[in-house]
């Protein structure tokens, strides 16, 4: 493992993105800067910024009005970038997966690494799926490099605000 | 002119070395703050892992003239650090290192993007609250020793000039982008200000210059002790960071971020006031007052 790799593994910059929570696992994740579990410690700042960060961190499930957001999101985060999908919505749409205005989980709209599952997921569940995605990057340094990944096509125009 | 190979060696190693100390002094900062808060916060090598990781990244640039400005504003600062190191001329130092600031704001000025507009209005605020004060520290220096240049500053100013050195406090807090006045990089409030529209490598450059910004100061900072005795010298300068250092570190976790107009108000008046009196305990001293 190269320096690089060890640094990505060291220090994962966090943005957080609500896709139409409740706002159950949002309060989770914020649960996370806390002192108590204090995931500095694993060199991870909360970013608020895409083009800063390295891992996404997705709450809720996916309606139609922000699906583009989150694709843009996702399209400004450089490569190596990481998805997390934390709690039930935001893997599978949960009790929402069928409603008129909702797409289902973050899935259907950009690739997911780790599902963390829980209504609400618990700030532990949320630091297992972390570290679960640091030990996959991990894996991933040690083996031959995949290609990257395309860039997901935009359904509408992304037009500037 | 015969070239005075130690002292070369001794002044490359400074340059090349400070970046380095300056990432730990950083580690140091984030490890003593989580310890304030009750964490246990990252390792002590942490910024370097996330400069490492930055330049490992994808790049995703807005433009070409941000790419310009950011390594334009690395080679300025490093220039500036540079030429402290050799003994150079602090009021060229000043100015080099002012140049880079605001080769920085242009290179966040040069990406459409609100935050990034917001954030660069907020460093050159900040630039207009400390470079005044700053510039007025050295002028002082150079007004009580008769000369600017660094190499011939061998005397111990932490006597003569206290209240300069006060005054240098609120600049420091300023470059270190710390409460109070991290006003440009507000975090949560403008997202990171003038690095917003910055990804990847050319983060990781403006980091770097950032380091190298912070060195210069620290710099004018250890020249205010000075001693015969070589180790009690670096030792005094080492002390005088770490309590800086620390000072800042309280002040950063006891306040909260004030409003633009207040740091005007604040840094401008007080900080000229401390080297106006400092210059009037001078001027008192020379004509036997004491």
């Amino acid at each position: 493992m190269n320096a690089t790799d060890r640094s990505r593994i060291k220090s994962p910059w966090i943005l957080h993105f609500d896709t139409g929570s409740c706002n159950g696992c949002d309060i989770e994740t914020w649960a996370l800067l806390t002192p108590k579990y204090d995931i500095e410690r694993f060199g991870m700042l909360n970013k608020a910024n895409p083009k800063h960060a390295d891992m996404l961190l997705v709450t809720g499930p996916v309606s139609m009005k922000v699906a583009d957001r989150l694709r843009n999101l996702y399209n400004q985060m450089p490569e190596p970038r990481f998805v997390i999908a934390v709690g039930n919505c935001a893997c599978t749409g949960a009790p929402f997966s069928d409603c008129y205005n909702v797409h289902g989980g973050i899935g259907k709209i950009i690739p997911v690494d780790i599902f963390v599952p829980g209504c609400a997921a618990r700030p532990e569940a949320i630091i297992d799926g972390v570290v679960l995605g640091l030990k996959i990057w991990r894996q991933r340094a040690f083996a031959p490099r995949p290609k990257e990944r395309p860039l997901p096509a935009t359904e509408s125009s992304e037009a500037a605000p | 002119m015969a070239v005075d190979w130690t002292q070369l060696t001794i002044q490359v190693l400074l340059v090349v070395l400070s970046p380095v100390a300056i990432g730990l002094l950083f580690g140091i900062d984030r490890k003593i703050t989580a310890h304030m808060q009750n964490r246990v916060g990252p390792p002590i090598i942490q910024p370097f892992y996330d400069l490492i990781k930055l330049f490992g990244k994808r790049t995703m640039v807005m433009n070409n003239g941000q790419i310009v400005f950011a390594f334009a504003c690395l080679f300025l600062q490093a220039a500036a650090l540079a030429l402290l190191a050799s003994g150079g001329d602090l009021l060229i130092v000043f100015f080099v290192s002012g140049a880079g600031s605001v080769a920085f704001v242009l290179g966040a000025f040069s990406a459409r993007s609100p935050y990034s507009y917001y954030g660069s209005q907020r460093e050159l605020l900040q630039i207009l609250a400390y470079e005044p004060v700053l510039l007025l520290v050295i002028l002082l220096i150079g007004y009580d020793r008769g000369t600017f240049t660094v190499s011939r500053l061998d005397t111990n100013l932490l006597p003569v000039l206290p209240l300069a050195l006060i005054a240098l406090m609120a600049v420091l807090v300023i470059k270190l982008q710390k409460s109070p006045y991290d006003i440009a990089t507000a975090h949560q409030e403008i997202v990171s200000g003038p690095y917003v529209e910055y990804s990847g490598p050319y983060l990781g450059i403006t980091k770097l210059a950032n380091w190298f910004e912070v060195a210069v100061i620290f710099g004018i900072l250890t020249l205010f002790y000075w001693n015969e005795n070589m180790a009690l010298s670096i030792a005094g300068k080492v002390a005088i960071v770490a309590v800086a250092l620390f000072a800042t570190q309280v002040l950063d976790n006891a306040t909260a971020r004030l409003t633009r107009e207040r740091m005007l108000r604040f840094t401008l008046p007080y900080g000229i006031l401390l080297v106006a009196l400092n210059m009037a305990l001078i001027y008192l001293n020379r004509q036997g007052v004491f």
